[in-house]
C-alpha cells in the first residue's frame, strides 16, 4: 500500500473506490476525446490512483504529467453516476504531484509568477492599469472609490491586450446604467484559481483574502467578474466568504441581465446578426448561469440567437482551462478547434461567450482552422448594442 | 484493469476461478475488422469477450479465461431512422443516452432504456436483456428489438429479425446472405425456425452465441411526460397503491425506493416526508388529456392507501435521479449486487426477509415494476473492498439473495457469469435446451464469452490447486489415523513393487494419493461446481466470524 498523504488529508481516499467504472466521465472528457487512451480519461486516471494506493503502480513522472492533461472543466463531475466530485479530486491529485516535486515546468512558472508578481503572466501590478487607455474619462476616480459595486477583472482581462476591450465594455455598460462602481486597479491580485490548478491548495485563501480585504474596506456588496473561475475559487476557498454572506459574486451576464430587468439598458436594432452562445464550463456547470446570457441576447433587437449542440450544462470545454493551455498547448488547441466546429455548423456568424480564456482559445482556434467567426464576450456584445444616449437610450432612468 | 471488471469489484478469491484480466483489449471500428479479429481468435483458440461499457454487475463482460476483450465502443453510428416504421437502427456501441438525445430532437423517444442509459451501450443491454425505464408499460427491452445484425463465433455475419438498413449502401449484403443461409441450415437441423424469427435466441444471451453489431429498435413519439412521486410509511401500502395504479392506468415508469434507500440519499436529508420513508416514483408518457385523468387517479389511489403525493419539484427530482441509482455506492464505497425478479405482491415479504437475513450488513433496496406483474428488487449490499477479508466472505450474500428469490417464486434478475447455475430456470427448460444445442453448433470450441450462461471449466489459480492438494492430503491422513481402514492392500503393493527397498509408511502415501486427487478435482471442476463448494464455505466462515 502506498500512502498518498494529501489525498487522505483532503478526504479523497474513498473516491477511487466509489467509482463504478461506468465510463460516463470518459465519454465526455475532451482530453480522452483527443488522445483516445483510457489512461488519459478520468476513469483511467482514477484507477491508476487506486492501483498506486494499493501498491500496484508507482506515482511517477509520467502519471504526474497525465494528471495535468485535464481541463478541470467539471464535465466529468457533472455526469458522474456515483456523484464523485472529480474536479476536486484532480486538484488534490495535483497537490500530491507538487508534494512529490513532479510538477511540469510551465506549472512551476505559474506558481512562481502568482507568488512573486500576483498574476499568472509575470507582469506586475502597474500593468493592470494599461487597459484603461481610451476610457480614462470613464474610469476617472473609480479606482479604490467607495461603492456598492466592484468590478473584478481578473488576470487575463486586465493583462492581455486582446481582452482589454472586455473591461472597457464593462465600464461602458456600468456608466450607461448609472452604476456607482469601484475598481481595484493596481491593487487587484490574482484570485487564486491558478494556485489550485497548480496544486497549491494551501495559499488560495490568502490570495482571495488579499482582494476581499480591499473589497470590504470599500464597502462593496456586489462583485462583478469577467471570469467565472474567479467566482468559483472565492466561493470554494475563501474562508471569510463562507461566513460573510453580505457580498454577492456575479458573473457579467448575471449582472447585465439584472440591469436589463431594472430597465437600465436600452439596445439599438442590430443589422440581422446571427449569434450563438458558448457556455463556459464553470459558469454553466458550477454557477448554473446558463439562462442569463440567453436572456440578454434575446433582448437585443435584430440579433437572432441559435443554439450550439451541445450547450448549457452539457457544453464542451474550450480546452484552455485548468492550465492545459500551458502544459500542452497543442492538445488545448485541438480541443478548442473541436468546440469551434460545433459553432461553425450553426448558421451563426458570431460566437459569444463570457470567459476570457474561452475567447483566447477560440481566437487561436480560428487561426489554426481558418474558420471565419467573430468571437466576443457577452460584455462586448452588449456594449456595442447599446442605444446611444443622445437617441434616448437613457430615457427610462 | 478497467476493462476486466464491471460495476462491482471482485474479491481476490474470485480470481481463483476466473482470470483477473484480459490479455488484449481491442476496439473494432467496423464489422469487417471485427470479423477478422474473430477469425484470428478462432484460428488461435483465443477466448473473445464482447463488452459494451461494463455497466452491469453480473460478470457478463469480465474475463474468465483471459483472451480478447472486444470493446464495441468504437461502433457508435446512428444508421437509419424511419418515422413511418417507428424504428431506428444503430451500431451496437452507441450509448442509450446519445441515442435518446438524437431522438429527443426529432420528437421521439425509446419505449425502454436502461437506468444506466448515460453510459450503457445499446448492444450491451440487448445482449443481457432486462427491465429499464419504460418497462412498466412496455416490458422487457428484448420485446422492443425489431432485428439485429451479429457475427457468429465462426465469423459469419448474420441478420436476424427485421433489420432496417439503407439497402443501396449495404456493403455487407453478400456476406450476410451467405451467413444467413448457413445459419438457416444449422437452425433447421436443430429443429428451430428461420433466422428472421429467431432474434430472441441471440439476444439476452450475454454474447455467448454471437457479437451483436447492429440493432433496430422500436421508437415512440415523445408525448407529454409527467413525473410523479408519492411517499408511504409502509411497503405494504406502497405495494397496494402500485398494484391499483397498474391495474387502472398505464404508467410509463414505476419505481420504488425502500426506507433503507431513502435514508441514505443525502439529497433527501432535508425532506422528512421522504427520508426514511418508502417512495413510489414514476412517470406518465401520454397525451395531455390522458395524463390529466391519470394523475387524478394516482392522487386518489395514493390518498386512499395512506400515502402522500409529493410536489412537482420532488417528482422531477426522482425522475432525474432514475439514471443515477449508483449514487448509493458512496455509502460502501464498494457494492455487492444482488437482484431478483419477483411477483409484486411478494415484495413486502421479500423486503422483510432480506432485511432480516442481511441485518448485519449495510443495505439499500429499490425496485422497478414491469408490465407483467413482476418487479425487479435490487439489493445494494454496501461494503468496503479495502477490508479484504470481510469483503471476501461477505460475497456469499449476493448468492443468498438469488436463493431467496427462488423461495418466493422469483428468479435471479440476470444470468451473466455469477447466476449461470440458475440459467435453466431463467430461460425455461425448452429455451435453455435450444440455446445449448446452438452453442454446440455455433461455438464448438467455446471461444465466445466462455463460462458465461452455460458454465464451463474454471481457470484455477495456484492457491486453489495447493488448497485442493492439502485438503485431499490432510483429509486422507486424518481419516487413516482415526478410522481403522484396512491398508493391507497398500502394504502388499509396496512389498511387490520396486519400492520395497525403501520403507515408506502407507499413510503418507495414501495422503499423497488423495492430495493428487484433490488437485485434479480443483483442476477439472466446472465454474458452477466451484461456486457450489465455495458459497457454503464462505457462509460458514462468515457465521463463525460473526459469533
Amino acid at each position: 500500500m502506498t500512502k498518498l498523504d494529501l489525498i487522505e488529508k483532503y478526504g479523497q481516499e474513498d473516491e477511487p473506490y466509489v467509482c463504478a467504472s461506468c465510463g460516463n466521465c470518459t465519454l465526455v472528457c475532451p482530453v480522452f476525446h483527443e488522445l483516445k487512451w483510457e489512461s488519459y480519461g478520468p476513469r483511467g486516471k482514477l484507477h491508476v490512483v487506486k492501483s498506486i494506493m494499493e501498491g500496484e503502480s508507482e506515482f511517477g513522472k509520467d502519471f504526474a504529467h497525465k494528471i495535468f492533461l485535464c481541463n478541470l472543466c467539471e464535465h466529468c463531475t457533472s455526469v458522474c453516476t456515483t456523484g464523485i466530485s472529480l474536479d476536486r479530486f484532480w486538484e488534490v491529485a495535483r497537490a500530491e504531484v507538487r508534494e512529490r516535486g513532479l510538477l511540469p515546468t510551465p506549472v512551476k512558472f505559474v506558481l512562481k509568477s502568482v507568488k512573486e508578481r500576483g498574476d499568472i503572466m509575470w507582469m506586475g501590478s502597474a500593468d493592470r492599469l494599461l487597459w484603461m487607455e481610451d476610457v480614462e474619462e470613464l474610469v476617472k476616480g473609480r479606482v479604490l472609490k467607495k461603492a456598492k459595486v466592484a468590478y473584478f477583472l481578473g488576470c487575463n482581462v486586465s493583462l492581455k491586450s486582446q481582452l482589454h476591450d472586455v473591461a472597457k465594455s464593462m465600464v461602458k455598460i456600468m456608466d450607461y446604467a448609472g452604476i456607482d462602481y469601484t475598481l481595484l486597479g493596481d491593487k487587484e491580485v490574482c484570485c487564486g484559481a491558478p494556485l489550485g490548478w497548480a496544486g497549491n491548495l494551501k495559499d488560495i485563501n490568502e490570495m482571495a483574502e488579499k482582494n476581499l480585504e480591499i473589497i470590504r474596506e470599500l464597502g462593496v456588496e456586489t462583485v462583478v467578474f469577467s471570469c467565472p473561475s474567479c467566482i468559483l475559487t472565492w466561493s470554494e476557498y475563501s474562508e471569510s466568504l463562507k461566513e460573510d454572506h453580505n457580498i454577492e459574486l456575479l458573473t457579467a451576464s448575471q449582472f447585465i441581465s439584472r440591469l436589463i430587468r431594472e430597465n437600465r439598458l436600452s439596445f439599438e436594432e442590430q443589422p440581422m446578426l446571427t449569434a450563438t452562445f458558448h457556455d463556459p464550463c464553470i459558469s454553466a456547470r458550477v454557477l448554473k448561469s446558463t439562462e442569463e446570457p440567453r436572456e440578454i441576447m434575446d433582448e437585443i433587437p435584430g440579433l437572432y440567437h441559435v443554439e450550439m449542440n451541445p450547450s448549457r450544462q452539457s457544453t464542451r470545454c474550450c480546452g484552455s482551462h485548468g492550465l492545459l493551455d500551458i502544459v500542452d498547448p497543442v492538445l488545448a488547441s485541438k480541443i478548442a478547434e473541436n468546440r469551434l466546429r460545433d459553432a461553425t455548423v450553426t448558421p451563426a456568424t458570431q460566437l459569444v461567450t463570457e470567459c476570457p480564456r474561452c475567447i483566447l482559445a477560440f481566437d487561436l482556434a480560428k487561426f489554426t482552422t481558418n474558420y471565419e467567426m467573430k468571437v466576443q464576450d457577452i460584455t462586448q456584445l452588449v456594449a456595442e448594442s447599446l442605444l446611444p444616449k443622445e437617441e434616448g437610450g437613457d430615457k427610462d432612468r | 484493469m478497467i476493462y476486466s471488471k464491471d460495476v462491482t469489484s471482485l474479491p481476490d478469491i474470485a480470481h481463483q476461478i476466473v482470470s483477473p484480466r484480459f490479455d488484449i483489449i481491442t476496439q473494432p471500428v467496423d464489422v469487417l475488422s471485427l470479423q477478422n479479429l474473430i477469425w484470428y481468435a478462432l484460428d488461435n483458440g483465443i477466448p473473445i469477450v464482447p463488452r459494451g461499457h461494463g455497466t452491469s454487475g453480473w460478470g457478463g463482460a469480465i474475463p474468465t479465461r483471459g483472451g480478447f476483450c472486444v470493446a464495441l465502443s468504437g461502433m457508435t453510428e446512428i444508421l437509419v431512422f424511419n418515422e413511418f416504421e417507428s424504428a431506428v437502427t444503430v451500431e451496437a456501441g452507441i450509448t442509450w443516452g446519445t441515442l435518446l438525445t438524437f431522438l429527443d430532437r426529432l420528437g421521439y423517444t425509446l419505449p425502454v432504456y436502461p437506468s444506466s442509459a448515460t453510459a450503457a451501450t445499446v448492444g450491451g443491454f440487448i445482449a443481457s436483456g432486462g427491465l429499464g425505464i419504460g418497462s412498466t408499460r412496455y416490458g422487457d427491452i428484448l420485446t422492443q428489438v425489431h432485428g439485429i445484425e451479429a457475427i457468429l463465433p465462426n465469423g459469419k455475419i448474420v441478420r436476424l429479425g427485421r433489420l432496417l438498413l439503407d439497402s443501396e449502401n449495404d456493403t455487407l449484403k453478400e456476406k450476410v446472405e451467405e451467413g444467413n443461409a448457413w445459419l438457416s441450415k444449422q437452425l433447421s437441423s436443430a429443429g428451430l425456425g428461420t433466422p428472421e424469427k429467431k432474434t430472441k435466441l441471440f439476444t439476452g444471451t450475454y454474447g455467448t452465441l454471437c457479437i451483436i453489431t447492429k440493432v433496430t429498435l422500436k421508437t415512440i413519439p415523445k408525448l407529454q411526460l409527467i413525473p410523479f412521486a408519492c411517499s408511504f410509511n409502509s411497503i405494504t401500502d406502497l405495494v397496494k397503491a402500485a398494484t391499483r395504479i397498474l391495474s387502472e392506468i398505464k404508467p410509463h415508469f414505476l419505481r420504488f425506493l425502500a426506507d433503507n434507500y431513502t435514508s441514505k440519499l443525502v439529497a433527501l436529508n432535508e425532506y422528512e416526508n421522504e427520508c426514511g420513508k418508502y417512495v413510489l416514483s414514476g412517470a406518465l408518457l401520454d397525451t395531455i388529456y390522458q395524463n390529466e385523468d391519470d394523475i387524478e387517479i394516482i392522487k386518489t389511489v395514493t390518498a386512499e392507501e395512506n400515502g402522500e403525493v409529493l410536489d412537482d419539484r420532488r417528482a422531477w427530482f426522482y425522475w432525474d435521479e432514475r439514471l443515477y441509482t449508483l449514487r448509493i455506492k458512496r455509502h460502501g464505497p464498494s457494492i455487492v449486487p444482488a437482484e431478483m425478479l419477483a411477483p409484486l405482491d411478494m415484495v413486502p415479504q421479500i423486503l422483510e426477509k432480506t432485511k432480516s437475513e442481511l441485518r448485519n450488513s449495510k443495505v439499500a433496496i429499490e425496485g422497478m415494476l414491469s408490465n407483467d406483474g413482476t418487479t425487479s428488487v435490487m439489493v445494494w449490499i454496501l461494503d468496503d473492498e479495502r477490508k479484504k477479508f470481510s469483503f471476501t466472505i461477505g460475497w456469499y450474500r449476493s448468492f443468498q439473495i438469488a436463493s431467496l428469490a427462488e423461495r418466493f417464486g422469483g428468479l435471479p434478475y440476470a444470468v451473466g457469469l455469477w447466476n449461470g447455475r440458475h440459467a435453466k430456470k431463467f430461460y425455461g427448460d425448452k429455451s435453455y435446451k435450444d440455446l445449448k444445442v446452438m452453442k454446440k453448433k455455433l461455438d464448438p470450441t467455446d471461444i465466445m464469452n466462455p463460462v458465461k450462461v452455460f458454465g464451463g471449466r474454471v481457470t484455477i489459480g495456484r492457491e486453489s490447486m495447493v488448497a485442493g492438494f492439502l485438503i485431499g492430503f490432510i483429509g486422507a491422513f486424518m481419516a487413516g489415523l482415526m478410522i481403522p481402514i484396512g491398508l493391507d492392500w497398500l502394504s502388499q503393493f509396496m512389498d511387490v513393487s520396486l519400492l520395497q527397498s525403501i520403507y515408506i509408511p502407507p499413510l503418507p502415501i495414501l495422503g499423497l494419493l488423495a492430495g493428487l486427487v484433490g488437485l485434479l478435482v480443483t483442476r477439472f471442476m466446472t465454474f458452477n461446481q466451484a461456486l457450489a463448494m465455495g458459497i457454503p464455505l464462505l457462509r460458514i466462515l462468515s457465521k463463525i466470524l460473526r459469533r
